[in-house]
């Protein structure tokens, strides 16, 4: 039992409710907003500590029988039950929720507390009207994120991904300064809403599986996937009513992470709402979907996963790399440029989860944290850019800004680089093991995404080049604003500089950051790579010598 | 047991209903027996007209508390059967009835209070009775002791064109749909030999395919009352035509009152498979046709009342959905009550807040006149917006639970077929298609409008029927055992 754990959850929301009841006092709650924040990247640093501390268990001699999700840290509480009025196959139903955080929560929990406290830091001074509302709407999306990363049960986490929209449909209506935001709130809503509703007919068919067996329904990670790692060491044939499960499971999921044909919310999202509120959705939000694969899909379904949508959905994976990367070049609006691209290395991640190889999630894994930290920090230095020159576009001219904001520029380029992978930055890492791990089950699909790297460098620079350098030299904008000609000030800078020393960090020692959660997804992938071997007779061929122990 | 001591029990258990008609009909005479000089001071006579049913509702609560949950069960041959789902839906009228009649407090017609309120205590006392009964003459009773009261209130509320057209129309259509059912029940009747429910669930056979055909009708009958498509026609005009508390009113309480019955003709696991095959089909592709076209007709609206009517039309669709789920498997009909409590809770919200605004001076006829509600009205618009994201069914809302527990049995009945998988993805398409004109109302509530004066006009019967609305929606997220 760990206090953590609701903690994390609830201080966020409580201030939230005191910024949103304190009345006519509420202009001076922003330095309390901030405040909370921090707390919750103390608690989730705190929970990060917790966890790697906890002694690491790995899967003994027995081991596929063991659970696959197992909590290092855990708060479960009796009165946190569910009762239905339904009996099925003779076992009313009585679902347990529990919270839990192993490696993989805990990294997304720590992601989560740091993009979630430099967000509510800088809205302070970026947004204008209703500050103090904003960052309490901000602090209720960060407590329903932690709700999400800490669930260990079906139910609670269903709860949680649903109630993540209120608070961004809100943040994306009410204060969006793009394009129409009214619209992209709604398509945000509705995409959204069309993955995640269908989806939950998929965990209820989950929860429901242990029925089969005639056991009671269960909707505790560690009890299902204790049962899903049963099935595949006996080898029990799959029903044709799992793979209907895991496609819908897959179409609320793929919707979150914005998959090719279901992006289109995405764009649209990302060029209407503030950089600010972006930065959260790109970096945190976008993981959802991603997480939710991790978590649900792979440990619960890992034979239907492998058997229908393994293929499809790394190839979809691949596909969006270059497609986004490619959209992103013929873009000029910076906002649509980097919404693309975050499209774009996305898709990285989606491969490595499909090679389903213990490589490919391990890197998904901190992949998912590398492109959340670099994400958030090019937001936010759209935003401040946004803050001295309004709308930026790439289209004419050489703008020439490396003179006028040399801290910028450094960082900028720094991001940038991290961005497209150059070795010693986090970027760098995490997409080098996603592809090391796809190249075991599929060389084409490897080089598919190569050519995304190479097209991520390009319009990497290109944004640096326009921006940046030029013979135009400085020049001011004809809409002067109250920032526009000086340079970082030091609450601007603080938040980029720590991002980029934590990339810098990953980049030069990736192995101390993996040690968090290599256990975890060490047993996620004990499971299922010979799942996966099983499909994909040919895997392991192009390797000669499997880098598995 | 002999007759006298069912007869006695039977009447010790409806006290409640009982007190509840005699209340009605006392309040009905009081305007015949009230002295001139006290009719002519408006104010005082709402008071006192809302005072006293809400003195009977009490009184028959506390009724029901008096004798506590029926311990025996008085025979299976009697009229009536005192089961949990008698008094579950007992519990759903009297809720209903403590926000309808706070709504009306201040809405009712004015030359008409003891009409008006006559009528309502007679109908929140005919739907437990409904819920109560074990025989097809008591139900039918029931069903027409609901009906006859809301003729009248439609007729008395408005006055106007639209209002006599919405009368007539539901007036024509539910004698009609109560013909339907009649026919159906002499079916029954014939087959079996017996009125009574019991002895007629009994007598499912195999190969009885003529009983089942009477079954339909009887569902037809009802599939009115509870606005299920094809009898939905009536439903948008009837909503348009009438105020705001009896649109409230008619959404809930005749569904209610037709679910409930559904519920004592079907039980759970009654039906013989020759029978059920007949039947399960049909309510299948009647749950699918009215999800479908109650969003569909909803998204295309303009008009608030419209579209409140084709939700209303959408929600019997899920309804339904839980319905065969609980035909299919021995469960407890509780899915159903909790979806109609929750169901209470966000529309009788929903119709508290817009009368308040009406009430207030603004109006809520069009979606474009809620422009900016938040900052005319900000009690109302969060009333309102709570409601909102409960039927959109959003977490931390009674909503939430509703349709999830909707999407359980309809997963829960995989075991049996495939189908009802099927329609439990048909049933989350149809929430997203929902999701889209509910935020079309969220959103205009939050939008800028020209005209920003401030409503400033102050009902607290009306403000304390959304507060107790919107209370009840969040509370029972954290407990939905409580629903």
């Amino acid at each position: 039992m760990s206090i953590l754990i609701p903690l994390l959850i609830l201080v966020p929301l409580a201030c939230a409710l005191v910024i949103f009841f304190s009345g006519p006092r509420a202009k001076a709650m922003v330095p309390f907003g901030i405040l909370a924040a921090l707390l919750t990247l103390l608690l989730s640093v705190g929970l990060c500590f917790e966890v790697y501390q906890a002694p690491s268990r790995l899967a003994g001699a027995d081991g596929v029988t063991e659970p696959t999700i197992e909590p290092k840290v855990s708060f479960i509480s009796d009165t946190l039950r569910f009762v239905l009025p339904i009996s099925v196959g003779g076992h009313p139903i009585d679902w347990q929720l529990s919270f839990g955080a192993d490696g993989i929560s805990a990294l997304m929990v720590l992601l989560t507390g740091i993009i979630g406290f430099f967000t509510v830091w800088l809205a302070s001074s970026q947004i204008e009207k209703r500050t103090e509302t904003y960052i309490a709407l901000l602090l209720v999306a960060i407590s329903m994120l932690m709700g999400v990363f800490l669930s260990m049960d079906l139910l609670s986490f269903y709860i949680f991904f649903e109630a993540v929209l209120i608070p961004l449909i809100l943040l994306i209506h009410g204060w969006g300064n793009g394009k129409n935001p009214q619209a992209a709130s709604k398509r945000f809503l509705l995409f959204t809403l069309a993955g995640s509703i269908p989806m939950v007919v998929g965990l209820i068919s989950l929860a429901m599986s242990p029925n089969i067996h005639g056991q009671p329904s269960t909707v505790s990670f560690s009890e299902l996937s204790r049962l899903a790692s049963q099935a595949v060491s006996s080898g029990l044939p799959v029903g044709t009513k799992d793979t209907w499960a895991v496609w819908l499971l897959l179409l609320g999921f793929g919707i979150k992470l914005a998959i090719l044909p279901l992006h289109t919310w995405l764009p649209m999202t990302y060029a209407a709402a503030h950089p600010n509120t972006t930065s959260l959705i790109a970096s945190v939000v976008a993981k959802l979907g991603l997480y939710g694969i991790l978590r649900i899909v792979i440990p619960l379904a890992p034979v239907a996963l492998s058997i229908e949508a393994q293929m499809v959905i790394g190839t979809l994976g691949a596909i969006v790399i270059v497609y986004g990367a490619l959209v992103a070049l013929s873009k000029d609006n910076l906002r649509e440029v980097l919404a693309f691209s975050s499209l774009s290395h996305v898709g990285f991640i989606t491969l490595g989860l499909m090679s389903l190889t213990r490589e490919g999630l391990g890197g998904a894994a901190l992949q998912m944290f590398n492109h959340g930290l670099i994400t958030a920090a090019m937001f936010w230095i759209l935003s401040m850019l946004e803050q001295r020159h309004g709308t930026i576009s790439l289209k004419s001219e050489d703008r020439g800004l490396a003179a006028q904001y040399p801290k910028l520029a450094v960082l900028l380029v720094f991001f940038t680089l991290a961005g497209a992978g150059l070795p010693g930055l986090n970027g760098f890492v995490g997409e080098l093991l996603t592809m090391t791990g796809m190249m075991r089950v599929c060389a084409t699909l490897v080089a598919i995404a190569v050519l995304g790297t190479v097209l991520g460098a390009w319009y990497g620079l290109r944004i640096v080049q326009r921006l940046l350098f030029g013979s135009d030299g400085p020049r001011v904008d004809a809409q002067h604003r109250s920032l526009s000609g000086t340079d970082l000030q030091p609450r601007e800078w603080l938040p980029l500089v720590t991002i980029g020393v934590l990339c810098l960090y990953i980049g030069l020692f990736p192995m101390r950051t993996m040690k968090l959660f290599q256990p975890d997804t060490d047993r996620l992938a004990k499971l299922v790579e010979p799942v996966s071997k099983q499909t994909h007779r040919d895997m392991d061929t192009l390797v000669v010598e499997s880098t598995n122990p | 047991m002999d007759l006298i001591q069912i007869t006695k029990a039977t009447v010790g258990h409806l006290t409640p209903e009982i007190v509840l008609l005699i209340g009605g009909t006392l309040v009905m005479c009081a305007s015949v027996l009230t002295s001139k000089s006290a009719r002519e001071n408006i104010h005082t006579q709402r008071n006192n007209y809302a005072f006293a049913s809400l003195l009977c509702l009490i009184a028959a609560v506390v009724a029901r508390y008096w004798y506590g949950a029926p311990s025996i069960a008085p025979g299976d041959l009697g009229l009536f059967r005192f089961d949990a789902s008698a008094l579950a839906s007992e519990r759903l009228t009297f809720l209903g009835g403590l926000i309808l009649i706070l709504m009306s407090w201040s809405t009712a017609p004015k030359g008409r209070l003891a009409e008006y309120y006559g009528c309502l205590l007679i109908i929140l006392a005919a739907i437990p009775i409904v819920g109560a009964s074990n025989d097809l003459v008591s139900m039918f009773l029931g069903l027409e002791l609901v009906s006859i009261p809301t003729y009248i209130l439609l007729g008395i509320v408005k006055t106007d064109n639209s209002g006599a057209e919405a009368t007539l129309k539901y007036f024509l259509l539910s004698a009609f749909a109560s013909c339907f059912f009649l026919l159906g029940v002499s079916y029954l009747y014939g087959f079996c030999g017996s009125t009574n429910l019991s002895v007629i669930q009994a007598s499912f056979g195999e190969g009885k395919r003529l009983m089942a055909l009477g079954m339909l009708l009887a569902i037809c009958g009802l599939s009115f009352r509870i606005t299920a498509v094809p009898f939905h026609f009536y439903a948008p005009d009837v909503f348009e035509g009438t105020s705001v508390t009896m649109a409230g009113a008619m959404s809930y309480l005749p569904k209610v009152a037709g679910f409930v019955a559904l519920i004592r003709l079907i039980g759970a696991g009654t039906l013989s498979s020759g029978a059920s095959s007949v039947v399960i089909p049909v309510l299948l592709g009647c749950a699918a046709l009215t999800m479908c076209v109650g969003n569909l007709l909803a998204l295309a609206q303009n008009n608030l009342r419209r579209m409140m009517a084709y939700s209303s039309v959408a929600h019997t669709g899920y309804l339904l959905l839980a319905f065969v789920a609980l035909i299919r498997q021995d469960a407890s009909p509780g899915v159903m009550f909790s979806y109609l409590a929750a169901y209470a809770a966000m529309t009788l919200g929903l119709f508290a807040c817009l009368g308040e605004i009406e009430a207030a001076g603004g109006k809520s006829h069009l979606i474009g006149d809620l422009a900016g509600m938040f900052q005319r009205r900000p009690a109302a618009s969060i009333g309102l917006t709570v409601a909102l994201i409960s039927l959109i069914g959003l977490p931390f809302t009674a909503g939430f639970w509703a349709k999830f527990m909707v999407f359980v049995s309809a997963v829960a009945d995989r075991r049996v077929d495939s189908i009802s998988m099927l329609m439990g993805a048909l049933m989350a398409i149809n929430a997203v298609i929902a999701a889209g004109y509910y935020w079309r109302i969220l959103s205009t509530l939050y939008s800028k409008s020209e005209s920003q004066v401030p409503l400033r006009v102050f009902r607290p019967s009306l403000f304390f029927a959304y507060t107790i609305c919107t209370v009840l929606t969040i509370l029972w997220f954290f407990v939905p055992s409580a629903m």
